[in-house]
C-alpha cells in the first residue's frame, strides 16, 4: 500500500497537474554575479518535481511543458554558491539568474581552491554571515582579523583600515563599485559606510587598482551588496544585537522583492552605544550613534538591458574621549603620565558631547548595462556623493555648539565601460572615467580652516586584460589619470586674502599578474604593479595647528608625485585537502613617499610652544609576509593560525616609518555540532590574538614609549534553527575575555587611556 | 546607436559638471583666537607701573609674536590685572570678559622661577574658587627668571593644590601658555 501511494505521488501528481495547463516554456540564462559572464553547463533543477536542464555553451537554458503556478529552481555549479530562485509560470518566460562565486566567501575558500581564478591579485573576504555576526563593528574593525589588515584608530569609534601598511589616501574603499569620496587628511576620519548593507566585503591586497579612480597605491577594499534576489515573494532578514561594553544596541532590517514592474531592496540600520569601558574605568564621551538607509532598485528594460539605481545615506555621531582633548604640549605631557585620564567619571552615560564628530555621507548611483551578446557588454555609471563633516571641539562660550571644522564635499563621477570575453580565454575590460570634486569649508566655524577650499577635476582611462591558458592565468593592464586641482586658500598673513593655486598631475598605473597552478595541490601567484599618487590637498596646503596631534603641520606646495612599485608572491599549498597553507610575500618601494617630518624648530604661540612638522618626501620601503594555515582535523574540528609580519623603513633617512602596524599572531579553534535537539550547527570558536610590540621605531619618533605587546582572548558561538520558512540564528561573542589592560600602537587614544576591556555581544538574526 | 547615446549623455553631463566657476571661500571671523595677553602690574604705594605683554596678531605660524618683558622692584607689592584680547576682529573682542562670564570653567596659573616672587589670587568664581584675572604680585629679593602664565579651560578646581595655584593636578585644556623674562632689581 505504501509502495502504491509512493508510486501514485511520483507519477500521478505530475500527470494530474499537467492536466491543468502545462504547456509553458521557460527560457533563461545563468551568469556570474560578479563578472556578468555567462556560465555554460550549469545545472538547473526544479524543486517541485524531478525535472531540470543544463545551460548550453552560451549559458542559456530552456525548460518545456511547465505547469502554471510558482516553481522553485535550484541552480548549482561547482565553485559557486548553490542558489534557489522562485519563478511564476506563465508570467515568467524569460529569466536571468546570477550565481555568486565561492571565492567571495571566506568560509568556503577551501572549496574554491579547485576553481579557476578570476584575478591574480591576492585577496581575502568576509561573507554576509560573518558581517552579520559582527554587526556591532564598524567597517574597519570588521576587517582587522584578516591577515595583513590592521586598523588605525582614534578610540574605538573612529577607525580606518590599513592594508600592507598603507591607509587613508593610499588605499581606496569602493562602496558598491563607487570610489568612496570623503575627507582623507587625518587619522581621525573613518570611511562612512554601513557594512550591514553589504553581502560581502573583500580586501584586495594587490599591486595596482586598475579599474578605479582615486589614489590607491595597490590595495583596495570592496563593499558589495548583491543583486536583488530573484524571488517574487517579499523576503529579507533582520538582525538585533546587544553589547555589554557601552550598552550598545543595534537593529538592522533588510527587505527585498522582485516585483515584475520593479525589483527593490531596502536596508536600514540603527545603532547606539554609550561610554565604553576600559578594564578599570569608563572612557568618558566614547559613545556613538548611527542611522543608515540604503535603497536599491533594479529594472530590466529588455532581456539585454539592465538598470540599477542605488541610494545610500550614512549618518553618524561619534564621541571622542574627553580626556584626549588637549590644548598644547604641556597638556599632552601631563595627560601622558595620568594613570586614569582627566575628566573620567565613575558612571556610565549615553551622552555625546564635545569633542565629537557628526558626519553624513550620501550616495546616489545609477548603473545601466547593455549586453551586446552573451560575451560582451557596455556599462554606464553615474555616481554622486555628498559628504558632510562637522567636528565639534571643546570651546569657550557657547561655541562648543558650533563646529570647529565644517566641510562639505560634492563628488560627481561618470564612467563608461566595455567588456568582452573571447572564446580563446581572453577577456578585455576597458573604460573611461571622469570625476569632479568640490570641497568647501563652511564659514560658520569661526576658525580659520586647516584645509583650503578646492575643486578637483579628474579624467582617466584603463585597459584590463585577462588570459587563461592551460594552467596559467594572466592578468595585466594599465591606467592613466589626469588631475587638475584649483585651490583657493586663505592666507596665513594679515590682512587675510585668497591665495590661488592651480596644479596639474599625471598618474599612471600598470599591473602584470600571473597565476600558475603548478600542481593540483600547489598554486603560485606573482604580481608586479606600478602606481603613482599625486600629493593630496592637505599634504600641499595644510598650515596650522593640528590639535589632535599637538603639532603645527605645514604643507609643501612643491611636493612631487609618489611612485610605488609593489611585488607580491603568493603560494597556496594543501595536503590531502585537510591541511592548507597560504603564504603571501610582498615588497613595495615608494619613491617620494610623503610623510610628516618633525623639524628642529619649536614654534611659539600664545598657547605655548609647539613642534613643527613639515610634509617631506623620501624613499620608503615596506615589505612583509602574510601567513595562514588551516587544519581540518575532522569534519567538525578545525584550527587556523595566522601570522602577519611587516617592516617599513624610510631608506632616504635610514629611519623606520612611523604608524606601521606591529606584527601579530592570530589563532582559532572551531568545533561544530551538526545537530543539537531541534537546532543545527552549534558552532563554538575560541580565538586568540597576540600583537607584538612595534620595535621598529626610534624613541625620538614618538612622544611616549611604544606600547607593549598584548594578547586578547575571545570566544564565540552560534546556533541555527529553521522554523517553517524562517531561518533563525542566535550568536554570542566575548571579546577581551580576560579583561586585559592594553594599548595599541595604531590607536591615538593610547596616549591618554587604555583600550576596551571585556565586551560581550549577543545577537539574533532572522532570515525569511 | 545605444553606445553613441550613452557616450553623448556622458559627455553632456561631464561638460556641465566641469563648467563650474572659480571657488571663492568666505574668510571666517576668527573668533576663537586669542592674540594678546597683557598683565599690567601697578605698584602699591607708588613706583613705575609694569606691563608684561604677549601679542601674536596673525595667530599660529606667520610672524613671530611680540613679547614685552619687565623689570620689577625688590620688596614691592603690585596689583595685577590680566587682559585677554582677540585683535583680529574689529571691534577688538575682549576674551577676558568671556573668561569672567565663565569663571567656573577657567583658571589662570602663575609659575615663577624668580626666587621670592609670588602671586596671590584676589578674585573668585561663583563657587569661591580662584580665577586669576585679578591678583597681587609680591617681590622680595633681587633675581632673574621667568614668570609663566597659563589659562586652563575646564580645569578640575577641586583637585589637590589647584585652589592655591598649583597647576600640576588641574587637567583641562591650555588656552594660553606664555612666559615672560622677569628681572627683579
Amino acid at each position: 500500500m505504501v509502495i502504491l501511494s509512493l508510486f501514485l505521488s511520483f507519477y500521478l501528481i505530475p500527470v494530474l497537474t499537467s492536466a491543468q495547463n502545462c504547456t509553458s516554456t521557460l527560457v533563461g540564462s545563468i551568469k556570474d554575479a560578479n563578472t556578468g559572464i555567462s556560465m555554460r553547463y550549469t545545472n538547473i533543477l526544479i524543486k517541485e518535481f524531478q525535472k531540470g536542464a543544463t545551460s548550453d555553451s552560451s549559458g542559456c537554458f530552456q525548460i518545456n511543458d511547465l505547469c502554471e503556478g510558482e516553481i522553485t529552481l535550484i541552480v548549482y555549479q561547482l565553485g559557486y554558491l548553490t542558489d534557489t530562485f522562485s519563478v511564476f509560470i506563465p508570467q515568467d518566460t524569460l529569466v536571468d539568474f546570477y550565481l555568486k562565486d565561492l571565492t567571495y566567501n571566506m568560509n568556503e575558500v577551501l572549496v574554491s581552491k579547485d576553481k579557476a581564478p578570476t584575478s591574480a591579485q591576492p585577496s581575502a573576504s568576509l561573507s554576509e554571515e560573518e558581517i552579520l555576526q559582527n554587526a556591532d563593528k564598524n567597517l574597519s574593525n570588521l576587517l582587522e582579523n584578516i591577515v595583513g589588515v590592521s586598523t588605525l584608530k582614534n578610540g574605538n569609534g573612529i577607525s580606518k583600515p590599513v592594508v600592507h601598511g598603507l591607509s587613508g589616501n593610499r588605499l581606496i574603499v569602493l562602496n558598491n563599485g563607487v570610489v568612496q569620496s570623503g575627507q582623507q587628511w587625518g587619522n581621525d576620519h573613518s570611511p562612512e559606510i554601513d557594512p550591514l548593507v553589504a553581502n560581502q566585503i573583500s580586501v584586495i591586497k594587490g599591486a595596482a587598482a586598475l579599474e578605479y579612480q582615486g589614489s590607491s597605491l595597490g590595495g583596495f577594499i570592496l563593499v558589495e551588496p548583491n543583486n536583488i534576489n530573484k524571488s517574487r515573494k517579499l523576503n529579507g532578514r533582520t538582525n538585533y544585537y546587544f553589547e555589554s561594553n557601552g550598552f550598545g544596541h543595534g537593529l538592522n532590517l533588510q527587505l527585498e522583492m522582485n516585483h515584475p514592474l520593479l525589483a527593490w531592496k531596502i536596508t536600514g540600520t540603527l545603532k547606539k552605544s554609550g561610554d565604553r569601558h576600559s578594564p578599570s574605568y569608563f572612557l568618558r564621551n566614547t559613545g556613538n550613534q548611527e542611522a543608515n538607509i540604503a535603497i536599491q532598485l533594479e529594472k530590466s528594460f529588455s532581456d539585454k538591458w539592465f538598470t540599477k539605481l542605488y541610494f545610500s545615506s550614512f549618518n553618524t555621531e561619534i564621541g571622542i574621549l574627553r580626556g584626549s582633548h588637549i590644548g598644547n604640549l604641556t597638556d599632552l605631557r601631563s595627560a601622558l603620565v595620568q594613570e586614569v585620564p582627566f575628566f573620567t567619571k565613575p558612571y556610565f552615560s549615553y551622552a555625546i558631547e564635545a569633542p565629537f564628530q557628526r558626519v553624513g555621507h550620501h550616495l546616489l548611483k545609477l548603473n545601466s548595462r547593455y549586453y551586446i551578446n552573451s560575451n560582451q557588454y557596455i556599462d554606464f555609471t553615474y555616481a554622486g556623493q555628498l559628504n558632510n563633516r562637522k567636528e565639534f571641539d571643546v570651546r569657550r562660550g557657547n561655541a562648543s555648539e558650533k563646529p570647529a571644522l565644517a566641510l562639505r564635499q560634492w563628488t560627481n563621477a561618470i564612467e563608461g565601460k566595455y567588456f568582452n570575453a573571447f572564446d580563446n580565454g581572453l577577456t578585455i575590460k576597458t573604460g573611461i572615467q571622469g570625476r569632479f570634486i568640490d570641497n568647501t569649508n563652511s564659514p560658520e566655524t569661526g576658525v580659520l580652516p586647516l584645509i583650503p577650499d578646492y575643486f578637483a577635476y579628474e579624467v582617466g582611462a584603463f585597459v584590463h586584460l585577462t588570459k587563461r591558458y592551460k594552467k596559467i592565468f594572466l592578468d595585466f593592464g594599465g591606467r592613466y589619470d589626469f588631475m587638475h586641482q584649483a585651490v583657493a586658500a586663505i592666507s596665513t598673513y594679515l590682512p587675510r586674502e585668497i591665495v590661488r593655486y592651480n596644479n596639474n598631475f599625471h598618474n599612471f598605473s600598470a599591473l602584470i599578474g600571473l597565476n600558475y597552478q603548478a600542481l593540483k595541490t600547489l598554486k603560485i601567484a606573482l604580481n608586479v604593479g606600478y602606481a603613482t599618487r599625486n600629493p593630496s590637498i592637505n599634504e600641499l596646503y595644510s598650515n596650522g595647528l593640528h590639535q589632535g596631534v599637538s603639532g603645527i603641520e605645514e604643507g609643501d606646495v612643491g611636493l612631487k608625485i609618489e611612485q610605488a612599485l609593489k611585488t607580491t608572491l603568493g603560494i597556496d599549498w594543501n595536503f590531502k585537502k585537510t591541511f592548507f597553507i597560504e603564504a603571501l610575500f610582498y615588497h613595495q618601494w615608494i619613491n617620494n613617499y610623503i610623510y610628516l617630518n618633525p623639524q628642529e624648530e619649536i614654534r611659539l604661540t600664545i598657547r605655548g610652544a609647539f613642534p613643527v612638522y613639515k610634509y617631506q618626501q623620501s624613499l620608503a620601503q615596506i615589505y612583509g609576509l602574510d601567513l595562514s594555515a588551516t587544519y581540518n582535523i575532522t569534519k567538525k574540528l578545525s584550527i587556523k593560525a595566522q601570522y602577519a609580519y611587516l617592516r617599513g623603513d624610510d631608506l632616504g633617512n635610514q629611519i623606520p616609518l612611523v604608524y606601521m602596524p606591529a606584527n601579530n599572531l592570530f589563532a582559532k579553534v572551531s568545533y561544530v555540532f551538526p545537530k543539537v535537539g531541534s537546532f543545527s550547527n552549534l558552532a563554538l570558536e575560541l580565538h586568540n590574538k597576540y600583537v607584538f610590540r612595534q620595535n621598529n621605531l626610534l624613541s625620538s619618533q614618538d612622544f611616549t614609549p611604544v606600547p607593549n605587546a598584548y594578547n586578547l582572548l575571545g570566544l564565540s558561538c552560534s546556533i541555527e534553527r529553521n522554523i517553517k520558512n524562517v531561518h533563525l540564528k542566535i550568536y554570542a561573542r566575548i571579546d577581551n575575555l580576560l579583561n586585559t589592560k592594553y594599548r595599541d600602537y595604531l590607536n591615538r587614544q593610547r596616549y591618554f587611556a587604555d583600550a576596551l576591556g571585556i565586551n560581550g555581544t549577543i545577537g539574533l538574526s532572522l532570515t525569511f | 546607436m545605444q553606445k553613441n547615446t550613452i557616450l553623448f549623455i556622458g559627455l553632456l553631463i561631464f561638460t556641465i559638471l566641469f563648467s563650474a566657476c572659480e571657488k571663492t571661500p568666505v574668510v571666517p571671523n576668527d573668533e576663537e583666537v586669542i592674540t594678546t595677553l597683557q598683565y599690567s602690574l601697578s605698584p602699591v604705594g607708588g613706583g613705575t607701573p609694569v606691563l608684561l605683554s604677549f601679542q601674536d596678531l596673525d595667530g599660529d605660524g606667520g610672524n613671530a609674536p611680540v613679547i614685552t618683558n619687565g623689570t620689577l622692584e625688590i620688596n614691592k607689592t603690585y596689583t595685577g590685572t590680566i587682559v585677554l584680547l582677540n585683535e583680529t576682529v574689529n571691534p577688538v573682542d575682549s576674551i577676558s570678559t568671556e573668561v569672567a562670564e565663565e569663571d567656573a570653567d577657567h583658571q589662570l596659573f602663575f609659575e615663577s622661577t624668580v626666587s621670592g616672587l609670588s602671586v596671590q589670587y584676589t578674585d573668585m568664581d561663583g563657587d569661591g574658587n580662584p580665577l586669576g584675572l585679578s591678583s597681587t604680585l609680591t617681590t622680595t629679593t633681587a633675581g632673574a627668571g621667568t614668570l609663566k602664565i597659563t589659562l586652563r579651560h575646564e580645569p578640575n578646581k577641586s583637585a589637590t593644590g589647584v585652589n592655591t595655584g598649583d597647576i600640576s593636578n588641574a587637567g583641562g585644556e591650555t588656552d594660553i601658555e606664555v612666559s615672560f623674562d622677569i628681572d627683579v632689581q
